[in-house]
This record gives structure tokens, sequence and C-alpha cells, in this order.
């Protein structure tokens, strides 16, 4: 593919977060809306916010990575109704910020805050209490999107909505999303944040359960055999007084973070790093800024350093509730028999309704991720966590799993190919495509 | 008083803006499009509380693009900086460039600066203002690249010096940056054999140095020697110099 005029291509190398899907990629960096519509409308494409996915989602070999980092401005705010309208490219880091600064906040948030508005709609992320929150699709009132044969598009719950709602976990098919409108909620002062130890994943579920309602939920566990599943629930209550945002807050996680020469996450590692976590996050109580609360990945720079070059994979799976017991019990068996090593597991709670592609339902989601993805004793636990989700009825997260191949999302997702058939509607002719929608058959 | 950003949607201009607007200044935006000026000013004018106008004009289409400019003035506080961030580069300047593509060339990095800053010379003598022009290392010394690109850059240098020159005993004052490479919609791409500046760095030093007199200088600084390299070669070494 040559450069054309009208708008210039780089050749750049581009990686998924977790390190484990790369391509040489032909990029587009737009800086204006006269260079995103020079792409001829025959060319292959897939839109790139800030590259932030665990997954190859915003790039792919042979086709054009149009980056939409300029993209990033706010452009009308309301702030009787609690409106907000930004470019897809805009970093919901700050959204969140400039929202919390009129008194509002976006209550569904993903860990990373460079991740961007579009990104958010493309993957429908969820936040820190999806079955209170949903996922993102509940606060956005509107989008534009750019399709290269229709042009611009206008799309609410009214104006197209098919291709609105496709949008949401559409993972870029129906079209470039180029604007948002987000709706905000009041802002609390800041959050009481309090730790309940759990001694396993059943229990951690009876926790979760019983504080359904609190704004931050969620759990983080040891998946170290024979001490499989101990961790913390964490549930954050709104308080009224506010909390100020200390002084060094950490800057925002980066987008690509350089990996540290060797893996730290071996066994003496995730055995001190589960030890850091319980003595850091453990049982009690502290009062945190919202901003704090909004983005613990902040203070994880380090951890993603630790996987190293070989990168990570985060296999994220909501199984029901009347399975969940089973599996867990499978899961458990599993990990005393193949002794992976698990770096993490976290837990939330899920109430709401499956929509297309994306990760939503009634359950308990569990996140299990492992460094050295590619080792064989990592592949061999993958490979069964997989198939033991499937048996129990679990749902994969598509925008985390990068070492789920088509067939078993197939079978994870029950309407499968009516969603993919519905997406490919916006565009048959198959022009944005990305190594995940390739990987999956989308 | 209200700055002047010519070129402000995109690489220095949109850095300019967003720098001087981070200091409270009124803003008058320039570029083609308005729906990237649009854009811009929304975003401005929430972040930063500013007043924010804009002008969407084709300088290559535009014979007075002066006067619009002032029309779009009327309700601003007076104009006292003048920023032309404007220009435009074709991979095809080679030589081989119709009448009609040279005149585009011509009328957004010449033409355009200088009518604009002939429209305006007498507000900024008024308000003792300053005139930033931005030129570029590629009017160092033709080469077989750039060729109508860099003829228009040194064009405008040699403008700039006689605006320098006729102004001199006045307050106005009169700043000319020769700019490296520089991370842009220009440069995006292209293998270069030196660092590429980050427009919102230039912009900040440029934002600094707007009281301080009349100067011409390279940015980075280390941009003059190599300049001064270039210059100094002997043709039979300088004609090798193709990349």
């Amino acid at each position: 593919m040559s450069p054309r005029r009208g708008f210039a291509l780089a050749e750049t190398d581009l990686r998924s977060f977790d390190r484990s899907e790369a391509a040489h990629c032909h990029v587009q960096r737009p800086d204006r809306y006269r260079l995103l519509e020079a792409l001829p409308s025959d060319v292959p494409r897939i839109s790139r916010g800030s590259g932030v996915s665990y997954v190859g989602a915003s790039f792919a070999s042979d086709c054009v990575v149009q980056d939409l980092a300029a993209f990033d401005r706010l452009l009308d705010f309301d702030g009787e109704r609690g409106l907000l309208s930004v470019e897809a490219g805009a970093r919901i880091g700050d959204v969140a910020r400039f929202a919390l600064a009129q008194g509002w906040l976006l209550p569904v948030v993903p860990g990373h805050p460079r991740a961007s508005v579009g990104g958010c709609i493309a993957a429908d992320v969820h936040g820190k209490n999806p079955a209170r929150d949903g996922t993102f699709r509940a606060h956005v009132e509107a989008i534009e999107v750019f399709d290269p044969h229709s042009g611009w598009l206008q799309l609410d719950r009214n104006r197209n909505a098919e291709r609105f709602h496709a949008c949401f976990a559409g993972f870029g098919i129906p079209g470039l999303i180029s604007k948002a409108t987000l709706r905000l909620v009041p802002a609390p002062g800041g959050y009481s944040l309090r730790g309940v130890a759990v001694a396993g994943l059943v229990e951690a579920r009876e926790v979760l359960l019983a504080h359904a309602g609190a704004p931050l939920l969620y759990g983080w566990h040891d998946g170290r055999a024979g001490r499989f599943g101990r961790g913390v629930i964490r549930f954050g209550l709104e308080s009224k007084e506010p909390v100020a945002t200390p002084a060094r807050r950490p800057g925002d996680l980066p987008a690509s973070i350089k990996p540290w020469p060797l893996c730290a996450w071996n066994r003496s590692g995730i055995a001190a790093m589960n030890r850091l976590i319980a003595h850091r996050h453990g049982p009690g109580q502290m009062h945190v800024a919202v901003e704090a609360a909004m983005f613990p990945l902040n203070d994880a720079r380090a951890y993603f350093a630790g996987f190293g070059a070989e990168g990570f994979m985060e296999a994220q799976w909501l199984l029901p509730h009347a399975s969940y017991a089973e599996f867990v019990a499978s899961l458990e068996g599993e990990v005393a028999r193949q002794r992976p090593r698990i770096s993490l597991i976290a837990s939330k709670l899920f109430d709401g309704q499956a929509h297309g592609l994306g990760f939503d339902g009634k359950g308990i989601a569990l996140a299990i991720q492992l460094p050295q993805p590619k080792a064989r004793v990592q592949a061999a636990f993958i490979a069964a966590l997989t198939e033991l989700a499937l048996l129990h009825g679990g749902r994969p997260n598509l925008i985390k799993d990068s070492s789920l191949q088509a067939e078993a999302a197939q079978r994870g997702i029950a309407d499968f190919a009516a969603c993919r058939a519905r997406l490919r509607a916006f565009d048959p002719q198959q022009l944005h495509a990305s190594m995940l929608t390739r990987r999956l058959g989308l | 008083m209200t700055a002047i950003v010519v070129g402000a949607s995109s690489g220095l201009g949109r850095a300019l803006a967003l720098e001087l607007a981070g200091k409270g200044k009124p803003l008058l935006l320039i570029a083609s499009d308005a729906r990237d000026l649009d854009a811009m000013a929304s975003d401005l004018r929430l972040r930063f509380k500013v007043t924010i106008a804009t002008l969407a004009m084709d300088l290559a289409a535009s014979a007075d693009p002066g006067a619009r400019i002032l029309a779009s003035l009327a309700d601003l506080p007076p104009a006292s900086i003048l920023l032309l961030a404007v220009g435009m580069s074709r991979s095809d300047d080679d030589g081989t460039l119709g009448a009609v593509a040279i005149g585009q060339l011509l009328a957004i990095n010449l033409h355009a600066p200088i009518a604009i800053t002939q429209a305006l010379l007498p507000a900024l003598l008024e308000s003792r203002g300053t005139i930033v022009g931005i030129g570029s290392i590629a009017g160092t010394r033709g080469r077989s690249r750039n060729i109508v690109y860099a003829a228009a850059k040194r064009g405008l240098e040699t403008f700039f010096q006689s605006l320098r020159h006729r102004h001199l005993p006045s307050s106005l004052r009169v700043q000319f940056y020769r700019l490296g490479f520089l991370r842009s919609n220009l440069t995006f791409g292209l293998k270069l054999p030196l660092p590429v500046a980050e427009p919102a760095d230039v912009a900040r030093k440029v934002v600094a140095h707007l009281q301080r007199g009349s100067f011409a200088r390279y940015e980075p600084r280390w941009w003059g020697m190599i300049a001064l390299l270039v210059r100094s070669l002997p043709w039979f070494a300088f004609r090798r110099m193709r990349d």
C-alpha cells in the first residue's frame, strides 16, 4: 500500500497491551476532519484510540490504522442536564477529570485512564460495579460515525437506532466513531472504601451479592494452588464529605509500558505480590478521592512491566449464578492439578442483559491474568480454563482475551452468528477489520 | 488583547492556540475547515473559559484574506499578536508541479502571510504588538525536493527581514522562526535523519518570547548549526545531498 496524496501513512509495529498480538501496520494520524475523509472508500481500515485494549482491537497488518489521538476535544457541556459531548479520541481520564471539576461523574470507566471514549463504546466496557451501573452503553446518549460510503451519520436511540446499538461491542465494524455525547451523574465527594476478606471465590460471590448496590464493588484474589480464591472484596460507598485528590497523585498509566527484561511473576514474585495486595488492600476502611477510585491501575505500572517482553493474557468469563460454585470447584481442581502461574484473579458482579457480542448478563465475572501465556503449562491451563468456562455456560469477554479463538467465542455467545450478521450488515464489504475481528471471524 | 492564529487547526498552530488559551488570551482562530475550528473553539472555551472567535477561510482561494480577518476582529478586543503558523507542502514538489499547484503553494506559504500581515499592520502598530512568522529549514538552501515550498519560505523570510527593517524604530516586534523538523501531518511517516520537535514544546517557547523584541532564529536552536553547515558545504558536496 503506497502513501497517497491527502494523507500520510507511516509504517510501524503495533502491539496489544497484553503484548500477545502484534502486527506491522500502515498508520494514518489525521488531525483534521478532511483527512479522516481522505482515505479512499475502498481501503480497509480500523480506527484506533489510545491502543490500550488488551487484544489487537485497533490494528491489523493489511488495513490502514486511523489513529484518532488528535480528535480528543471537548465539544459541549450542558451543566444543567449533565450531558458532555466529546470527540472519540478523548481519553476517558481527561473526560472524567473535566466532569469531576464541574461536579459530575461518568459512572462507567475502564481501569486504564488513557482508553479513548470511542474505544469504550466499541468495546462496551464495564466499570467498577456493572451490576449497579451497567456497561458504557447505558451512559451514551448519541454517537457520530463516519462510514466510508454513507458519510457522517448521527446516531441515537431514535435516529439510526440499529447502528447506534451496534456500535457498542461492535469493535469498530459499524463505522469510525468520531463523537459521542455522554450522560453524567452528580459526583460524590469521595468514597468510603472498605475491604472484606474472603476465603474463596464462592464466599466472594456472597459478599458481592450482599453489596450489590455499592458504586464500587470488585474483588482481588490469589490464584495459587492451596490459597486459591483467598482475597478481598472491596466495596465503596459514596461519601458526602469531599475527599481531596492527593497533591502527588500518580500520573496516568502510560498507553505502552516498557517491559522489564525478565518476567517478575514467577512463583516467588506472585507470592510477594499477593502479600503486598493483602497488606495494602486488605480488610479495613479508608477514604479515597473519586479520581483515585476510578483508576486504580495508575498504581499498577510495575505490575504490568513485570510481565516482561512475553506479556500476559487475561481470560475474563461471566459465569451464571447457577453454575458458578461448580465452576469454581472445577477450576480450583484444575489449578491444583496443573499448577499454572496466575498473577491475579479479579471478581465482579453482573446483573444486566447480554447485548450482541458485549460482556454483560447475570452472574459473577472472573478475570484471570497469567504471565507468559505461550509457555507450555500456561497455555495448557488457558485451554482447560476455556473449556471449563464453556462447559459451565460462561460468556467470554472478547475485548480482553487474546487467546480466544472463533470456535470458543461462538460456543460462549449463543447468538454469535446472528450478532456477526447484524454487524456486517453495516459493513458488507468488510472494510473495518482488526486482528480481533479476524481472529474471531467477525 | 486578541491573538490571531492563522493555520490554527493542526500542528504548531493548534499548539499555539492551546498555549495562548491557557494564558487566558482572547483568540481569533483561522483555518480552512469550519469543523476543525468549531471543535477547537469549543474545547478551548470549555477548558480555559476564554473568548474564541473563528474564521473558516481557504487561503489558497482568497484574494484578500486580510480584509476578512479585519472584519472578524470587529467584536473582539484589539489585535496585539499575529501568529502565521500556516504552511503547506507536497510530496510531489520536485520540479514537476503544474501552474495551479505552484499557485496554491505560493498562495498559502507566501502570499497569504504577507497579505494578512499588511492588512493587520496598522492595528498591530497601534497596539505595539507582535508578528510571528514561521519559516522552515527547507529555505536554507535550495534542493531538488520541496522546491516551490522552500522558495516560498525563503521569500517569506525576506519579507520578514524587510518588515523588521522598516519598523525597526517602532515598538512593533517582528519575530521569525526557522523551524527544523516538527511532528505534524507534514512529517508523519517520513524517515527523517534528525530528531523531530514536538509542536507543544515549540509553541511554549514562541509564546514565552512574544514580548522579547524582534529576532530571527532557528527552533530548536541547534538547527542553526545544521543550517550553517549546509550553507557552508561546497557545491560538489552539497549536490550529492539527495535525502
